[in-house]
């Protein structure tokens, strides 16, 4: 077995923290995770994906784990469909190498919990500056930028001088998604998030639909998201 | 000294020399009982703001250490994990502990959570606050992750 720092149980469920009707899309979604070590080594990951939106505010997301961020899986990248469908209230993860369809009902009280988990100053950075990078136009929308950056002071977390983190997001209003992030944190390393190969066509809506050779199984309810606690954003 | 006070100094000797006169005991007793409240009264009138400056130091103390005091290390790294990250039955899941990692993400939009197999130590390089002994145990846990692929938050799920 290939060494790695986890291995993929199983994908549970997946959602959106907002329905988003009328701005359908597609695009590969590419997000490269880069942690330069003390003695100068480097750890570069990169994991693919896609995303798409059908004009219902149905949502699809096919990601692979090889990696979460600085983590790599043990076996090869096994891949994991998630399909959000508010309009019958229904989250399915699919299986494509079992053609299995897990199924979780969406409760309404679950509407962008995960979002504001994010939210508000983490309580060891003592502020944020917000710069407007105005805007401009990516993947062939029109996109937002700002830059926020957080400073940790000198002896908060037992650092000498103080720590700079600093996360670039370039949004766009009409699609309500981000485009392209990038966060650089010495802490923990850089990434970068973008999307490409935007397409703003209506995707086809099979890929809103568990497969009919797939058998659908109950999955658990998704219970609580985000506690509060010292995430940020 | 003049006259009138060598009269009162002779008028006093004349009157302690007649004998004691003492309170009948049960006004003595009364008298007492309501000295001992009176006094109990003043004290806690006396140190009622005290008591109040310090009960208010002491909530905002409290209130302090529980935002800004790290989870203190525990006595093993499997101990650690539960402490840092509390394991839920699946049927009572508990929210997921934000991660430091994630804490300059962008929000997320589309979230899926995962479940994975992995050692404690992978838990450290997340920034989850374990200690180092046994870092190669492995647990199972859950990760949310966010639309690009990096965990946001994390609980035990055994």
């Amino acid at each position: 077995m290939e060494r790695g720092d986890f291995s993929l149980v199983r994908a549970e469920f997946g959602m959106s923290n907002k329905v988003v009707p009328g701005a359908p899309y597609s695009a590969q979604a590419v997000t490269e995770f880069s942690q330069t070590m003390a003695d100068g080594n480097r750890i570069q990951r990169t994991t693919t994906g896609s995303i798409a939106r059908d004009s219902q505010g149905r949502t699809r997301a096919e990601r692979s784990f090889g990696a979460i961020g600085a983590l790599s899986a043990q076996r090869g990248a096994g891949k994991t469909v998630m399909i959000f469908d508010p309009v019958a209230s229904k989250s399915y993860v699919l299986e494509p190498e079992s053609r299995t369809a897990r199924s979780t009902p969406i409760p309404a009280a679950h509407s962008n919990e995960a979002a504001h988990a994010h939210e508000g100053p983490p309580r060891n950075m003592a502020s944020a500056k917000t710069d407007d990078l105005g805007t401009q136009v990516m993947q062939g929308v029109n996109v937002q930028g700002k830059r926020v950056t957080r400073v940790i002071p000198a002896g908060k977390e037992g650092n000498e001088k103080e720590i700079d983190i600093v996360t670039e997001t370039w949004y766009s209003p009409d699609l309500q998604v981000v485009v392209m992030s990038k966060t650089s944190d010495p802490r923990f390393g850089e990434t970068v998030y973008q999307l490409s190969g935007l397409n703003r066509a209506e995707p086809d809506p099979a890929l809103f639909a568990v497969p009919s050779d797939y058998s659908v199984k109950e999955g658990r309810p998704m219970g609580p998201m985000m506690r509060r606690g010292p995430a940020a954003q | 000294m003049n006259e009138n006070d060598r009269e009162l100094l002779e008028g006093l000797r004349a009157l302690a020399a007649d004998g004691p006169r003492e309170a009948p005991g049960h006004i003595e007793e009364r008298l007492k009982t309501e000295f001992r409240r009176q006094r109990r009264r003043r004290s806690l009138l006396t140190w009622f703001p005290a008591f109040s400056v310090a009960a208010a130091a002491g909530i905002a103390l409290l209130v302090w250490i529980r935002s800004e005091t790290p989870r203190p290390a525990p006595a093993s790294a499997v101990a650690a994990v539960a402490h840092a990250v509390d394991p839920v039955a699946e049927e009572d899941s508990d929210g997921f502990y934000p991660l430091r990692e994630a804490e300059a993400l962008p929000a997320v939009e589309n979230a899926m959570v995962v479940r994975v197999q992995l050692p404690v130590s992978s838990l450290q390089l997340m920034g989850v606050p374990v200690g180092d002994e046994r870092a190669d145990v492995n647990v199972q846990a859950e990760l949310l992750l966010g639309q690009d692929g990096l965990a946001r938050g994390v609980r035990l799920v055994e």
